[in-house]
């Protein structure tokens, strides 16, 4: 069956705050939980998931368990992009099955109070990606090579698609894969903006 | 074998002639089950069974509008993703449905699996396949009363959703496959179904899309030894652009897939 999770994380309400009564970590996986992210007045558990050398390696299993309780607000976030550092055994290795998409990203939006940001950013993203999808040129590829000289197709430089989950409809996640880390920060940066006054502090500010 | 068959003893074992006949006569109800399962199983196999897997393109379409897949070769590479990642992902649900055809399984597997597909297109693409399935196999099985139970029980209730592997797994499982048979049927129907998607698409012609597909077989096979009779713990995803990607699916203005 399946190993122990390496992380377990649980955030209740204790004396009328959002406050962290589990934090485990083992490795590869790192917790640690400043305590000082945001004004004291903002009720926010902020948890920062880091791996060992700041990389993971072919087998290895990261599994983290969460809890939330009601009305309590938790982020949780990696200090900084996490490289993928070693890799074996498929038959096209990530970078040839990424291609130029250098960077994946993940976020997850959970809870009742989010859904005017969850809508914002399916909005925004529909808009973003409609216009950079269309169909191949008329006829395809099977007439292309005797009509059009053959060119580089234009990809576009970051895809993200939100989709809802949950039985409740309340999380969102949005996958992100982009060329470059900074175009990731910069989506991230702009469609997680609103989130600060309830975290309080934006969760990628510009460094 | 759970398969219970009222056919008669096959006429074939005694048009054989006795001097060349190597098969015994006793157990041919044995043999009779083995050649009706052929039967049964091309039909599962076969693309003109009428489960609607035709409206989905497993990314497919996504791929091609951002250019991912352009050509025979990018084709030929996203393929094998979509099968690396049916392997990791959803073989796992295979397996152990066809280990354990049973209502009670079958429930908590379909429902681990609607909470492992966050990406909503692809969730919707296997309910939809899974409840087509279900009902062809209800209404084509008809010695399986189980299958006619399972969805009279389930039919209208929100605590199924009908995911399309674990179905699968199922009804092969009742059907009288082993579960290796059942493994590699869902890589072979998924690999049908993306070639089918891309002839739709005009990518690639039916006689090219056959060769290629033909290609790829030995890599299918490879991918199914690596990722079969696993348990469902360690399902995973191995294609994040790939589901990045399929995830936009909705907000292509023009399409002609649904998934």
């Amino acid at each position: 069956m399946a190993e122990a999770a390496t992380g377990a994380v649980r955030v209740e309400k204790v004396r009328g705050r959002s406050a962290l009564t589990r934090c485990f970590a083992r490795y590869p996986l790192k917790l640690i939980a400043p305590s000082k992210v945001g004004p004291a007045s903002c009720d926010a558990v902020w948890l920062y998931a880091l791996t060992y050398g700041g990389g993971i390696v072919s087998g290895d299993t990261i599994s983290c368990t969460v809890s939330v309780g009601d009305g309590c607000t938790a982020a949780i976030t990696t200090q900084a992009s996490t490289k993928v550092l070693l890799e074996q055994g498929s038959t096209y290795s990530i970078a040839e099955q990424m291609q130029e998409y250098n960077v994946i990203a993940m976020v997850v939006l959970l809870g009742p109070k989010l859904k005017s940001i969850q809508e914002q950013m399916q909005a925004e993203v529909r808009k973003l990606m409609s216009g950079q999808l269309r169909p191949p040129t008329s006829g395809g590829s099977l007439y292309t090579m005797r009509s059009q000289p053959p060119q580089r197709p234009q990809r576009p430089p970051l895809v993200a698609s939100c989709s809802q989950f949950g039985r409740m409809g309340t999380g969102m996640v949005a996958r992100i894969a982009a060329v470059s880390t900074e175009l990731v920060y910069s989506f991230l940066r702009h469609h997680l903006a609103a989130l600060e006054p309830s975290l309080g502090a934006s969760p990628y500010a510009a460094s | 074998m759970l398969m219970e068959s009222d056919s008669p003893v096959s006429k074939k074992s005694r048009l054989v002639h006795s001097v060349d006949c190597t098969m015994e006569e006793a157990p041919s109800n044995a043999v009779g089950m083995n050649q009706s399962l052929h039967w049964t199983q091309w039909q599962i196999l076969d693309s003109i069974l009428p489960t609607g897997g035709f409206a989905h393109s497993y990314g497919l379409e996504a791929a091609m509008q951002s250019r991912m897949v352009n050509n025979q070769e990018d084709l030929r590479s996203f393929v094998i993703q979509v099968l690396e990642n049916t392997g990791s992902l959803l073989l796992p649900f295979v397996y152990c449905a066809s280990k354990s055809p049973d209502a009670a399984a079958w429930v908590r597997l379909d429902q681990l699996l609607e909470a492992t597909l966050t990406n909503e297109v692809s969730r919707k693409a296997s309910t939809s396949q899974g409840s087509a399935l279900l009902r062809v196999a209800a209404s084509v099985f008809t010695e399986i009363q189980a299958l006619q139970d399972l969805r009279q029980t389930f039919l209208g209730s929100k605590s199924v959703s009908f995911h399309h592997a674990p179905i699968f797994g199922l009804i092969c499982g009742l059907v009288g496959f082993d579960s290796e048979m059942t493994q590699r049927a869902y890589m072979f129907v998924t690999m049908r179904d993306v070639f089918s998607a891309a002839t739709r698409l005009n990518l690639i012609g039916p006689l090219a899309a056959s060769v290629l597909q033909h290609q790829v077989a030995p890599d299918a096979e490879r991918m199914l030894q690596k990722w079969r009779d696993r348990d469902v713990a360690e399902a995973s995803q191995t294609a994040p652009v790939l589901d990045a990607l399929q995830g936009c699916h909705a907000y292509m203005f023009s399409r002609l897939f649904c998934s």
